[in-house]
């Protein structure tokens, strides 16, 4: 070391001359900045389409057809209201945040009891059935679309009676994407909730509270890091579906479509304003955005755990 | 008990129930707790499944009021398979000339799913690797790159409709000037496959990251201390120490996603490229439903042909990973 910095001494040297010098001492160091150079490489991939995309939406909106690269064209951040004047975005994102809200608590719900039921308690046919909830999350959603439609649409009868209108009501968007997302909650759950002591849980019998009591008192709240794992997965994972959201309703916000319609009126209706469309969608991205933000350890350990642990 | 017993068990029909769930064995309350999971995935999981199974034996009829007429038996499935079904939607733009049209969704679907799999599961070891490691800054690494799987399709697909729109995207004028790319390549088949591959890897790497990324942290530290004390290479410690430990893990992830891109439909929509110019089979399904000719029997025999492909992949997977060295996992 003492060589190098008398070298750098003798003769006037620019840093990196002297780093390679250091470096060619230490091949650690090589491998350090390679790590670095594939750490940026991929701050870049993820980062820079949603920094673009930000700087169409502050473009000046005459302007943005010319081109839009490391900086906005003009400067026009009014596009941020506009977009809620054009047609009613707040409405369409109100009705996703119904959709995604109303989904994680039924889910969690449903799924926290049998989650119980297959982490807690012996029974027959257990693998079995845990097995069907593994197959079914792995059908296509396309497989099971034609008779939902149908269904929701008031194309079948059952004994002569037909099921109330679901097509573009909560219902017929939350039900369907409880089904997809229940089995990767009822995973995370299940491992969370066998996790709690037996001891805990009988104190708790033997103080008097009930059955039910006991899940939703005791295992529940023990487990509160889980639940909460769960929910933020589910919900995240019915704000971003596409499938049953665009064909399960209409396009109006009136008629409870969701942001997947909102955003792509935007593309349909507005065809030269590359602004309002970016600029629609950075706001449709920033509650994900603060979610992963937020609740970064838990959405890695909940993907990892349920999906690994089958 | 004791409160039980205060609440007049019998006059209330909560406190009723409840003692009713008391006396149940733990089998009996374990499948009655179930109950309302499998209520929710039979209605919208089993029964539809079955129905349409049902609905692909019977006829198409394109006039009157029913979509569908009498049974038909497996005809459907004949006249799909062999390419010879006229109420399959037809693209605007063919993608490999002449191939009928549910080979050519057949054909996309398959070569979509094994090109981004393949692709994210490199790019998925990389992101992995520098998610592992330990270094000041490290969780706003790690929130960059799970971002992009936490992006609504909806709004992936305008990213990358606006990203190649020639007007205002910067990446189609220099892929044309090199030849690579159409004018418009949004209308263009074989670029727009593309698009669609690189939109799919940009979103879900991340999910085949955290999944390496698990697997990667199960494998005992003590291992690479000894190979690198007996003079093992970074490669060949990945190579004869990472690689097969995690092959397990590796397996389900890349089943996953298998299965994941196999259903490929809401970013060829979104994206704006549309399903006349990359057909997908979910692509196939909705338009035949939605199409003009709204031929329920053949949409749902190509659902169901999905849903057999797709268990196809599945088995051959698992066949994969009892077949690997470390066949006793599990």
């Amino acid at each position: 070391m003492s060589r190098q910095q008398a070298d750098a001494a003798d003769t006037p040297r620019g840093p990196f001359t002297s780093w390679v010098d250091s470096a060619i001492e230490n091949p650690k160091k090589v491998y350090r900045a390679m790590f670095f150079v594939v750490v940026i490489f991929f701050l870049f991939t993820t980062l820079f389409p949603i920094y673009w995309l930000l700087m169409i939406a502050l473009s000046d909106s005459n302007r943005v057809s010319e081109g839009v690269g490391l900086l906005p064209v003009g400067f026009d951040p009014s596009s941020f209201v506009e977009i809620f004047q054009q047609i009613p975005l707040h409405l369409y994102l109100f009705n996703s945040f119904v959709f995604a809200a109303l989904t994680t608590v039924f889910v969690l719900v449903v799924a926290s009891l049998a989650g119980y039921a297959f982490g807690r308690l012996e029974f027959r046919g257990k693998r079995t059935l845990l097995l069907t909830v593994l197959i079914i999350s792995f059908f296509p959603p396309a497989s099971f679309f034609i008779p939902l439609f149908q269904l929701f649409s008031q194309q079948i009868a059952f004994l002569g009676l037909t099921p109330p209108e679901l097509y573009s009501t909560p219902p017929g968007v939350v039900i369907p994407l409880s089904a997809i997302f229940m089995p990767l909650a009822i995973f995370i759950l299940t491992t969370f909730y066998s996790q709690i002591p037996d001891g805990l849980e009988d104190a708790a019998r033997i103080e008097g509270t009930t059955r039910l009591g006991a899940l939703f008192r005791v295992i529940v709240p023990l487990s509160a890091p889980g639940v909460a794992t769960a929910g933020i997965l589910t919900f995240i994972a019915v704000y971003n579906e596409f499938f049953f959201s665009f064909l399960l309703t209409g396009t109006a916000a009136q008629d409870w479509a969701p942001i997947v319609d909102g955003i792509i009126s935007y593309q349909s209706q507005f065809q030269v304003r590359y602004d309002l469309m970016a600029a629609a969608s950075i706001v449709a991205v920033v509650p994900v955005a603060i979610l992963v933000v937020v609740a970064q350890e838990k959405i890695v350990s909940g993907l990892t755990s349920g999906a690994l642990k089958e | 008990m004791a409160t039980e017993q205060r609440q007049q068990p019998g006059w209330n029909p909560v406190s009723r129930l409840l003692d009713w769930m008391e006396n149940l064995s733990e089998e009996s309350y374990a499948y009655l707790l179930l109950t309302p999971a499998f209520a929710v995935l039979t209605a919208i999981a089993l029964w539809p499944l079955w129905r349409t199974f049902r609905i692909s034996l019977l006829e198409d009829t394109l006039f009157g009021p029913a979509q569908t007429g009498g049974f038909v038996g497996l005809e459907n499935y004949v006249t799909v398979l062999t390419n010879q079904n006229p109420l399959l939607s037809r693209p605007l733009i063919d993608l490999t000339g002449a191939t009928p049209f549910f080979r050519q969704a057949l054909l996309v679907t398959i070569a979509f799913a094994v090109i981004s799999v393949l692709f994210e599961t490199l790019i998925g070891f990389g992101q992995a690797y520098i998610m592992a490691k330990e270094y000041r800054g490290r969780r706003w690494v790690r929130v960059a790159i799970i971002l992009p799987w936490a992006i609504p399709i909806v709004i992936q697909g305008m990213l990358f409709f606006l990203l190649f729109n020639p007007s205002v995207g910067f990446l189609s004028d220099p892929l044309q000037a090199i030849g690579l790319f159409e004018a418009n390549p949004l209308t263009n088949s074989m670029n727009s496959f593309v698009i669609i591959t690189v939109a799919d890897i940009w979103k879900t790497s991340a999910f085949m990251a955290l999944l390496i990324l698990a697997g990667m942290q199960s494998v005992d530290k003590s291992l690479y201390d000894v190979a690198e004390v007996a003079g093992a290479s970074p490669w060949q410690r990945f190579r004869h120490i990472t690689l097969p430990l995690i092959f397990p893990a590796l397996m389900v992830a890349m089943l996953f996603r298998t299965i994941d891109a196999m259903r490929i439909y809401g970013i060829i929509e979104a994206s704006g490229v549309g399903c006349g110019t990359v057909p997908s089979l979910s692509c196939l399904v909705v338009d035949t439903m939605f199409g003009v000719t709204q031929a329920y029997a053949a949409a749902a025999t190509v659902a169901f042909l999905t849903a057999i492909i797709i268990a196809l992949v599945i088995v051959g997977y698992l066949v994969a990973l009892k077949l690997s060295p470390r066949g006793s996992y599990q």
